[in-house]
């Protein structure tokens, strides 16, 4: 049903789009950016952070752009349709902000070579598309000290929506930090099988603290759902991609922020010199589009002073999260001592290191 | 800090209430004879119109007057295109629920994503103090004691007083209610009203107590649970009530079994509060007589006086 609302509200959003575009087109010489968001632009989350970017590159370029957003877009033939009106109406740009954009992206950039795509979390690449991800496993890792320092029942709870590998590696990276701290650590996971249902996300987090978490992270709510209820119940919470200060003022440990804003500046650079290529990037600490902020003032001046000579060790590159000896829950050696993982392995990650309770949904 | 038995205890009544709102208002309209599958937006329109109203004016019961209010309205565009229009109650019902979907999100848009303060709990003095099942069972917002009491006024209407047996009658036969000078169109049009009305309720008990955020998209298929547990439950008002209360309280097992490690496939525990909830109302409903007695007999038919 969601669905079919989309598509109506998308279709008229393309009418409207295409009619503006087509009027913008007379005010040559600009370039024009098409922005498509999976989900509406709300205070926080995904789709806000994108934003932010598009905001950095109207604020940066000014009058050299000119950008033109679609939110709320569900992947799938919806996508197609307006990515292609953004391009048969002038847009030079694309960037789209969702995994299932992907192949849509891929074909529409092969048949208009002039045009130059970034997608948002996707694999695939070509020399007019690109694709951004960022390693949240960094910052999981010092949000993870941190749990380790606070948790008095020595158990962390973690809601997330599905057993992705992006996900899995920021949970192992998650423990492993909290760990380094506390070595008699013990997490708990809670699957919820839907990317969106922010009433079952509460529960889920009322049901680890029921059973002894006293530290929760809420791994990719786009909502402050989990975040709103760990206050209420005063336990300790940490969240990812904005900053969710305001939602948890006394309970909030750490937020795990994410910024394309440097990418995509670089970005634009490139396509207005003639110079895009696409790459693969992903993102971390080192160039500043994965960072954490509002650490608790619960934490004390050596803790946080301990956190952020990891922070500055990740963002140095002398340091990865996933170094060996790690371990699985089976207790096989994953990483050896002495070496890190490979960004390759790190993509595809599908095991859980020891410590984690919950299991991989088979 | 709560206890793992109270977490389930507690949350099931606060899990079926908004669910329970909406399933006895449908009941009253698919009594009357008019089925209404926009259920799903209905609550969507109350949540979000609940939601901006204690956003911005800070009052709770203002919020379920404006949800029940706006909602209401909607089942209204519902009513008049079956009743006036003899519009097919299927498609209408779809059209509009998905109406209603695209107005919530026009309602909350400068909302996504926000929070408000929940409802307050009341402790009922002296049950409330009892280990376990006091905090429990007794500590509770006041919606989830009024939509019990909800169900027992619609079972209690239904089967004992006149009203409900007009109401009935003209679900059963319409032609027969309309030859006895019943206004068979006003009353349907007021049925589903009712419906609309506590799907915005239940809609507005989901954004504003149960989870006080707004986020597009939030009652994320509550609507379509409280279409099936009307027809699981056979019509029957106690069998709707244990549906709706089963299905929150798997579903909050399964969370609790999840966070307690146990090596079982979390997608089988996500699709178990379905499961479930499908085979007990389907064992306790196996008598087919029970069915025909209490399902409308002209569910989903459009009505014209004289024809």
């Amino acid at each position: 049903m969601k669905n079919l609302t989309k598509k109506l509200l998308s279709a008229g959003l393309a009418i409207a789009l295409t009619a503006g575009m087509s009027a913008g087109a007379l005010a040559a010489d600009k370039l024009k950016i098409g922005f498509i968001y999976p989900s509406p632009v709300g205070d926080v989350g995904w789709a806000n952070e994108l934003d932010q970017g598009r905001k950095a590159i109207e604020e940066a370029f000014g009058d050299k752009v000119e950008a033109v957003v679609v939110e709320n877009v569900p992947e799938g033939p919806d996508a197609a349709r307006i990515m292609n009106q953004m391009a048969s109406s002038g847009a030079g740009m694309i960037m789209i902000g969702s995994f299932g954009y992907m192949n849509d992206g891929l074909k529409l950039a092969k048949k208009k070579p002039d045009i130059n795509f970034i997608h948002a979390s996707g694999y695939k690449t070509a020399d007019n598309f690109g694709n951004f991800q960022t390693r949240n496993y960094e910052s999981a890792y010092v949000a993870g000290m941190a749990a380790g320092y606070v948790t008095k029942t020595n158990t962390l709870g973690i809601v997330a929506a599905y057993a992705i590998p992006e996900v899995v590696g920021i949970i192992n990276s998650f423990t492993l930090g909290a760990q380094r701290t506390n070595p008699d650590i013990n997490v708990k996971v809670v699957w919820l099988n839907s990317w969106f249902d922010p009433s079952k996300a509460q529960e889920s987090a009322r049901s680890l603290i029921s059973q002894q978490s006293d530290v929760i992270f809420s791994l990719y709510q786009d909502t402050p759902s989990v975040v709103s209820v760990a206050e209420q119940e005063g336990v300790y919470v940490v969240n990812t991609s904005s900053d969710m200060k305001k939602y948890a003022p006394t309970k909030l440990l750490a937020s795990m922020t994410i910024s394309w804003k440097p990418h995509f500046l670089k970005q634009v650079q490139a396509a207005l010199d003639g110079k895009f290529e696409g790459t693969a990037y992903w993102g971390g600490m080192a160039d500043g589009a994965v960072s954490v902020s509002s650490l608790s003032d619960d934490l004390s001046a050596e803790q946080k002073a301990e956190l952020q000579a990891v922070i500055d060790e990740i963002s140095a590159g002398s340091f990865h999260p996933m170094s060996g000896p790690v371990v699985d829950q089976d207790g096989a050696e994953k990483v050896a001592s002495g070496t890190a993982i490979s960004d390759g392995d790190m993509l595809g990650i599908n095991w859980l290191v020891k410590g984690v309770e919950t299991r991989i949904p088979k | 800090m709560m206890d793992p038995i109270i977490f389930v205890l507690a949350g099931t009544l606060a899990a079926g209430t908004s669910m329970l709102f909406a399933a006895m208002g449908e009941l009253v309209a698919e009594k009357s004879g008019v089925l209404n599958l926009g259920v799903e937006g209905m609550m969507a329109v109350g949540a979000a119109a609940g939601f901006v109203t204690v956003a911005t004016t800070g009052s709770h019961s203002l919020g379920f007057l404006v949800g029940a209010l706006t909602a209401g309205l909607l089942s209204l565009v519902h009513a008049i295109l079956v009743t006036v229009f003899l519009a097919n109650q299927v498609a209408s019902g779809l059209a509009v629920g998905i109406l209603g979907l695209g107005v919530s999100a026009a309602i909350g848009k400068n909302f996504e994503g926000t929070t408000v303060e929940p409802l307050a709990k009341l402790d009922i003095p002296l049950l409330s103090d009892f280990p376990v099942i006091g905090p429990g069972l007794f500590s509770q917002d006041i919606m989830v004691y009024l939509a019990m009491l909800l169900a027992f006024g619609i079972w209690f209407l239904m089967n004992r007083t006149k009203p409900g047996l007009i109401i009935r009658s003209i679900g059963e036969s319409p032609a027969a209610a309309h030859a006895l000078g019943y206004r068979v169109l006003l009353i349907r049009a007021l049925c589903v009203l009712f419906g609309g009305a506590m799907a915005g309720i239940g809609g507005a008990y989901l954004a504003t107590a149960y989870t006080p955020l707004w986020a597009e998209g939030m009652v994320a298929g509550r609507g379509w649970i409280v279409v099936a547990l009307i027809v699981f439950g056979t019509w029957i008002v106690p069998r709707i009530v244990l549906g709706a209360y089963l299905f929150g309280a798997v579903t909050l097992l399964e969370l609790s079994i999840q966070a307690m490690g146990l090596n079982i496939p979390s997608q089988l525990l996500s699709a178990s509060p379905y499961i479930i909830t499908i085979i007990v109302l389907a064992v306790i409903s196996r008598n087919k007589t029970l069915i025909s007695l209490n399902s409308p007999v002209s569910l989903g038919q459009t009505f014209k006086a004289g024809s």
